[in-house]
């Protein structure tokens, strides 16, 4: 259990987190470099004012109101996915700091069952939107469009949240992030070290499996459809040139 | 394939590199982005009236991808299973040819992407490859190769042009009871170049109505038409603009004027300056943005003559592509008692299914008029009994709905109407 | 005079807008045989610089084209 979570939970994520910076620069680097289409691509209507642009670009990729008029379902989905992975990326930023002011007003106790609703909540949506995709995408035309990316993109993050998932709701009461800080911060500190928490319980494997399926997922990231992270920002500007 | 000859693999690897010949930030972007999410699928009418997926526009796009990811993208080359990645043989461009011909170019489902993907415009590099491999559209390629050919030959051509114009121009003197009316062609310092289509249709409503709102004007020898564009060359398509550009630099008019042609409009005040690397010194307008302008500061004069119910279909390019969405509908307003908008309009409107030149391909006949099925749906549930439209393309495939579903409906061009609208001398005493 | 050739193929492109009665010409001409002619007959002024500009981009050849009343009559003969 020791190597496994050496090998996911430490060289695993060093690995992953240079490869995910340094693939996200250079499909960036790429897009930049790459001469702009001298034809305008634009569409009406839009806005007469660069501020006004800007302020449609951000809506349309935040919000994407087209997307929800034509498909509401897969847009309530994207939506509940792509909020829930926001929350549940601001909650994991307890692995390095404990928020300021949460805790002081919920008190400790408080501040875990927060944590505990509001991670089950996210883990729940992404969860659920994940299972919709790969019903999706195993039927009808979404199959016949559909390549192997999608199959891993989404196997992946299936054992993203499902592990997450196993974490939050049958160690979440034992294990809280405290545990978790002390290795994360071990490891931002280059001296990684596992607390005795973990190892000695079940917790290991799954928090291992866990990142073993981060690691893939964040390598794998930069190289696939997932620039439209970035991308989408670039893309939905030029339909308001 | 194991037994393929290396000649071959060049070949194919040539026809590959019209992508990244053709390679931009934007292509790159689209072609990177798309999570074939399909939400582009229920945007685009030809996939809603046939539901063949190989319609979907994400599908569409995803032939040019798989090429793109087999050559040119990183991930792609070192593992293309992963993405499908494939080459541009035989069965690919086949199919590539049949969705990217049908395509309208409408832009619908780029409208409702949630990334903007410009599906029209990824599959304009799959038509440059077309064209690579020799399967451009043949119909489409002869007629732009005449409008060349009658550019580069203009003196074989100007009395026979100029002679048309004069049999317009006897029917104009008799429409307005006004003998002195004329078509002028090569004014110079005139205001206003108009750029019609090659029909007399286009020319004698504006003619008239320019004659009445005493605009000093001249007619292009050219039409506005471009078939270069729909074929997909940008070469042939700049230079068959190029022939009414230079003719209006030649003349030195203020504004170059475009018929109800939607394509031309695009072209002409979208595209045409991109191509030719710089900016014209003239203004491009529509011409129903003149006639509006007319009829709000009465310089014409219109009645409400028209009473049956009336509906505006946008034609996409003058629309969601073109940006002219008021406009049109005032002057209709302005001419009827019953206007009676579709839904969804504007830069929701239903593509009518004659756009991107299918309406001149022959074998996709059937396939066009069964892709209306949204637009008869939507002129149905208005109630309407004319249907007006600025774009030549939509009026001849609503013509076609017309009569394929008996929907007993006028289309119009909207000229036309302005035309039947107005208090015109000469023809109102005929009447009598 | 035009009366000697006889055409393989009639077309009635009265009443199409210019620039249909090119298109149509054009579709059609596959239906003779090289060395056979298309007599069309349309209505559109605009078809008289037309269908000349079609023939010599395509490389085949107008045989004649006349305005014989208010209609265009043209004799088109199919090259290759
Ligand atoms: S809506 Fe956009 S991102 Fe989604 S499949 Fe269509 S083109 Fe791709
Ligand atoms: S541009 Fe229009 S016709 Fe072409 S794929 Fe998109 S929706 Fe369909």
């Amino acid at each position: 259990m020791e190597t496994y979570l050496q090998i996911t939970s430490v060289w695993g994520v060093y690995l992953s987190i240079a490869v995910f910076v340094a693939g996200m620069a250079w499909r960036i680097w790429e897009w930049s470099t790459t001469p702009r289409s001298p034809i305008p691509l634009g569409m009406f209507p839009k806005p007469r004012t660069g501020t006004g642009r800007f302020f449609k670009m951000l809506k349309d990729t935040f919000i994407a109101p087209q997307s929800f008029r034509i498909e509401p379902w897969m847009w309530l989905a994207a939506m509940a996915f792509h909020i829930a992975a926001l929350g549940a990326f601001v909650g994991h930023l307890r692995l390095i700091h404990e928020f300021p002011f949460l805790p002081s007003l919920l008190g400790e106790a408080g501040m875990n069952t927060f944590a505990a609703w509001s991670g089950s909540i996210a883990g729940v949506l992404m969860l659920g939107a994940i299972l919709f995709w790969i019903a999706r995408r195993t039927t009808g035309p979404y199959k016949t469009i559909s390549v192997p990316e999608d199959y891993l993109l989404l196997a992946l993050l299936f054992g993203v949240v499902i592990m997450g998932d196993h974490m939050r709701f049958v160690y979440g009461s034992i294990v809280h992030a405290a545990t978790y800080r002390e290795w994360f911060l071990s490891l931002l500190a280059f001296k990684p070290a596992f607390p005795v928490e973990l190892t000695s319980s079940n917790v290991a494997f799954s928090l291992g499996t866990h990142m073993l399926f981060v690691d893939l997922f964040l390598i794998y990231f930069p190289f696939s459809k997932l620039v439209h992270t970035v991308g989408a920002l670039a893309s939905n500007y030029v339909r308001s040139e | 394939m194991a037994d393929a000859t290396t000649t071959e693999a060049t070949e194919l690897a040539t026809l590959a590199g019209v992508i990244d010949k053709k390679m931009t930030r934007q292509l790159k972007q689209y072609l990177d982005l798309c999570a074939r999410c399909a939400i582009c699928k229920d945007a685009c009418h030809q996939y809603v009236a046939t539901q063949d997926v190989k319609y979907l526009p994400a599908y569409r796009a995803e032939l040019i991808r798989r090429i793109y990811k087999k050559y040119f993208d990183k991930t792609g080359r070192f593992v293309p299973a992963l993405y499908e990645g494939r080459d541009p043989d035989e069965n690919l461009l086949d199919e590539l040819y049949e969705t990217t011909y049908a395509c309208t170019g409408c832009r619908r489902c780029m409208y409702f992407c949630p990334f903007s993907i410009d599906t029209q415009f990824i599959l304009s590099v799959a038509k440059a490859m077309l064209i690579a491999a020799g399967r451009g559209n043949e119909m489409l390629g002869q007629l732009a190769d005449a409008a060349i050919f009658k550019g580069d030959n203009m003196e074989m051509f100007h009395d026979v042009i100029v002679d048309g114009f004069k049999d317009v121009e006897k029917e104009v003197q008799e429409i307005t009871g006004d003998p002195t009316a004329e078509i002028p062609v090569d004014k110079q310092g005139a205001d206003i170049l108009y750029v019609a289509l090659a029909g007399a249709h286009s020319i004698r409503p504006a003619a008239v109505i320019f004659h009445e709102a005493k605009e000093s004007w001249t007619l292009s020898l050219f039409e506005a038409a471009n078939y270069g564009f729909f074929f997909g060359d940008p070469v042939k398509a700049r230079k068959i603009a190029d022939r009414f550009m230079d003719e209006a630099v030649r003349l030195g008019v203020k504004e170059v004027v475009i018929t109800e042609c939607g394509h031309a409009y695009r072209v002409a005040e979208i595209f045409h300056e991109a191509w030719a690397g710089k900016k014209h010194p003239f203004k491009v307008t529509h011409v129903l943005e003149k006639i509006d302008a007319y009829i709000k500061d009465g310089r014409i004069k219109v009645s409400k003559a028209i009473e049956l119910p009336i509906t505006y279909h946008d034609p996409c390019q003058i629309g969601r592509n073109g940006g002219i969405f008021e406009q049109p509908r005032d002057i209709v307003k302005a001419i009827s008692k019953d206007f009676r908008d579709m839904t969804p309009n504007r830069q929701e409107q239903w593509c009518c299914g004659g756009g991107g030149g299918i309406v001149a391909i022959d074998e996709m006949n059937e396939f066009r008029l069964k892709s209306g099925m949204k637009k008869v749906e939507q002129i149905r549930a208005t109630g309407a009994k004319i249907v007006a439209s600025p774009c030549e393309n939509c009026r001849l495939q609503m013509e076609g709905l017309d009569e394929v579903h008996q929907l007993g409906v006028r289309i119009a061009a909207i000229m036309d109407l302005v035309v039947e609208s107005m208090p015109l001398k000469g023809r109102d005493a005929a009447k009598v | 005079m035009s009366d000697e050739i006889k055409p393989d193929l009639e077309l009635d492109l009265k009443g199409l807008l210019c620039p249909l009665p090119m298109v149509k010409v054009s579709q059609r001409i596959k239906d003779v045989p090289v060395g056979g002619v298309i007599r069309a007959v349309a209505t559109d002024p605009g078809a008289m610089a037309d269908i000349p500009a079609w023939a010599k981009s395509t490389g085949n050849e107008v045989v004649s084209a006349g305005k014989v009343g208010g209609e265009f009559v043209f004799l088109v003969k199919r090259v290759k």
